[in-house]
């Protein structure tokens, strides 16, 4: 074995040469990134992008086509080099991975971009240097077509076209975030880190915007130690009628719940319409602090809420966290089309080509937020990239049965 | 509740640990075998039993917290071990598998969860189920690769390495790299709906990613015909990247950007 080792750059080339080129092209992309003071790459827009990616993939196919016995080229394309960018952009990744990204940091970290390492130059290069190796890999396997080739053709295209669209597609992407007030319309977007003004080309009128929660919970506080006192189970007990709390020493019934009222006569809470009223429990505590029968709230806009001293514990009632919220709204674009839609999280609603979702609201004023967040997004090259992430998908449901199949035969 | 987790989890450890030296010792008494193959079954599904229990109790599917999760993973790894056992005839497999699920189980013992049934908006929709369980099936296979790769290592060294034994490590991983594809892509799809972006470099994201490329990277290498005992190393290690995006990021620096700490404690 030691005999016949291959000196560096002996040809044909094989993984040390690729680790080296791996190597180098980092240290190139951290010397431009430093020299340009830290500003990573931006992308071309439309068209310009589009026309850029065509092209890229043009040649590629033509040199694979044409130079396919060139050693250079059959290295350049070949698995030695795969395998060195797959672990360069693991490593590159790991840095992101591991330093906050963000535009916050140590001064020399900034300028070499390791807070922002997924617009940075050294990753800039090794994912080019990366289309190039796995497009090639692509067109030797594409022609002559075969369709043994079907899963490879799947996995690699499918990585190439969700990889390559998803960076060139970025300048394109329109994300605005659009706040509403309850009776009132909007097509006034902010970009969120710019705080800059833009106008989306449709109007949203917000009908209402409306928060469920989940029960309240029922909570024992120790200040001493600035602490939540557990219960043996631990669980955070929920309010609902007849639900029971334990803690050591202190136990807790509640004896009736109102989810929404309004403080009354004497202290005792009457039911009220949602929009205005806050949930009011009553408490029965026994054991060594006893204190009898009670009402508890969560406190709203106009009620403090109220907690019980339990010999310097406090037992107190928090809102339950947010089930859902939603927006109804009317969706109008120029010409006066309309469209009624409801906005939920994990429900965006699809307008002229715009992604409107349900972001969030005003947290501090909770479920009585008349302002409801929406966020505007417009980003034509998905479908590209979805198509990308599906050809993966199909090719990795081929792997699985193919190796289902040879494994049958070779264990 | 009808059974608590400190009670399901030690009945589960003495099943497996029980039917693991039932096992030893039975040698060729196939009624042994059977007794024992019988409690290393009975210790997976008193854990499937819990987190149906679990699931009902908390009106939502326990897939939320890291907790949660490692109860999914002590149910089903032990399974994979008897299957492998039951398919292949490989029957140390199963032992590592159990000695997992032990341990995962061990370490919800020593960090008791918040009992919490809140889940939050994001969380709901229709790609939790199969985004997580993908996940979960991805790390099951690729722990028992993992597993698998240090057994053939050791093998290694006492000059006992079997061509099947490699076969099986790479089987799962190619298996376990299936699934985590799955995920991810299953994952990118449900950020566009959460979030509006497939992809926006979340620390978790950023973790998946690089454990996915990891095992790309396997993948390339087997394709290379790297020399097969470094082969096993890889595999031995690679599982050490999937930890840390399984539970690692949330006390990486990067955590306190993450989208994905569902756990206030």
């Amino acid at each position: 074995m030691k005999a016949d080792r291959r000196t560096l750059f002996q040809k044909p080339w094989e993984f040390r040469e690729a680790a080296l080129i791996a190597i180098l092209l980092n240290a190139a992309g951290f010397a431009i990134q430093y020299s340009l003071g830290g500003t990573g790459i931006t992308m071309p827009e439309w068209p310009m992008n589009a026309i850029t990616l065509l092209l890229s993939a043009c040649l590629i196919l033509a040199v694979g086509l044409s130079y396919r016995h060139n050693p250079f080229i059959a290295w350049l394309g070949g698995i030695p080099l795969g395998l060195s960018l797959i672990l360069t952009l693991a490593a590159l990744s790991f840095i992101g991975g591991m330093v906050p990204q963000g535009t916050a940091g140590n001064p020399t970290a900034l300028r070499l971009g390791l807070h922002s390492i997924f617009s940075s130059w050294p990753f800039a290069l090794i994912v080019s240097l990366f289309l190039w190796n796995l497009g090639l890999s692509l067109s030797w396997k594409l022609v002559p077509f075969s369709l043994k080739n079907l899963q490879f053709i799947l996995f690699h295209a499918g990585f190439w076209i969700a990889l390559s669209c998803g960076i060139f597609g970025s300048s394109d992407l329109q994300r605005l975030v659009l706040p509403v007030q309850e009776g009132q319309a909007s097509n006034q977007g902010y970009i969120m880190k710019s705080k800059q003004a833009q106008e989306i080309p449709f109007s949203v009128f917000l009908h209402d915007f409306s928060i469920e929660e989940y029960p309240p919970q029922l909570m024992l506080y120790d200040p001493k130690n600035d602490r939540l006192i557990m219960n043996s189970s631990q669980a955070i007990p929920e309010v609902r009628a007849g639900a029971t709390a334990e803690w050591k020493g202190i136990s807790v019934k509640v004896t009736d719940f109102i989810p929404s009222g309004l403080p009354g006569k004497e202290g005792t809470p009457v039911p009220a319409d949602p929009a205005i009223g806050i949930p009011f429990a009553k408490v029965r505590i026994s054991g060594a602090a006893g204190k009898g029968e009670l009402w508890l709230s969560t406190g709203g806009p106009m009620l403090k809420p109220g907690a019980v001293d339990l010999d310097g514990l406090f037992l107190f009632m928090v809102p339950g966290s947010p089930k859902s919220f939603r927006s109804a709204v009317t969706l109008r674009d120029e010409n006066g089309l309309e469209t009624i839609a409801n906005l939920e999280v994990n429900k965006p609603v699809n307008f002229k080509g715009w992604k409107i979702y349900q972001m969030g609201y005003d947290e501090e004023s909770g479920k009585f937020s008349t302002l409801s967040l929406l966020e505007v997004i417009r980003d034509p090259w998905l479908p590209a990239v979805y198509l990308g992430f599906f050809m993966m998908l199909g090719a990795n449901a081929l792997f699985f049965w193919n190796g289902i199949k040879k494994s049958g035969a070779s264990l | 509740m009808i059974i608590d987790f400190t009670t399901a989890a030690y009945l589960s450890i003495a099943f497996w640990a029980l039917g693991s030296m039932l096992g030893i010792a039975a040698k060729s008494s196939t009624a042994l075998r059977k007794t024992a193959t019988a409690l290393n079954l009975g210790g997976s599904l008193i854990m499937i039993a819990f987190i149906a229990i679990y699931w009902h109790a908390l009106e939502r599917p326990p897939l939320r917290t890291l907790g949660e999760t490692r109860l999914w993973y002590a149910a089903l790894i032990p399974l994979v071990g008897l299957l492998v056992e039951y398919r292949w005839k490989i029957s140390w497999l199963k032992y590592y598998c159990m000695g997992l699920a032990a341990f995962f189980l061990t370490i919800n013992l020593l960090h008791p969860e918040v009992f919490d049934k809140a889940l939050m908006p994001a969380l709901q929709s229709p790609w939790f189920i199969p985004h997580v369980v993908v996940y979960l099936v991805g790390y099951v296979l690729l722990a028992a690769s993992s597993v698998a790769g240090w057994h053939n290592i050791f093998l290694t060294y006492r000059m006992k390495d079997l061509k099947s034994n490699d076969a099986l490590a790479h089987y799962l991983a190619l298996l376990g790299f299936v699934f985590l594809t799955f995920g991810l892509v299953f994952g990118a799809l449900w950020a566009k709906d959460a979030w509006g972006n497939y992809w926006s470099w979340d620390p978790k994201e950023t973790w998946a990613f690089i454990a996915w490329l990891i095992y790309l990277g396997y993948l390339h290498a087997v394709s290379y015909k790297i020399n097969r005992l470094k082969l096993q190393w890889y595999l031995a290690l690679a599982f050490l990247v999937l930890l840390v995006s399984w539970f690692g990021v949330n006390y990486l620096p990067t955590a306190a950007n993450s989208v994905h700490t569902y756990q206030q404690s």
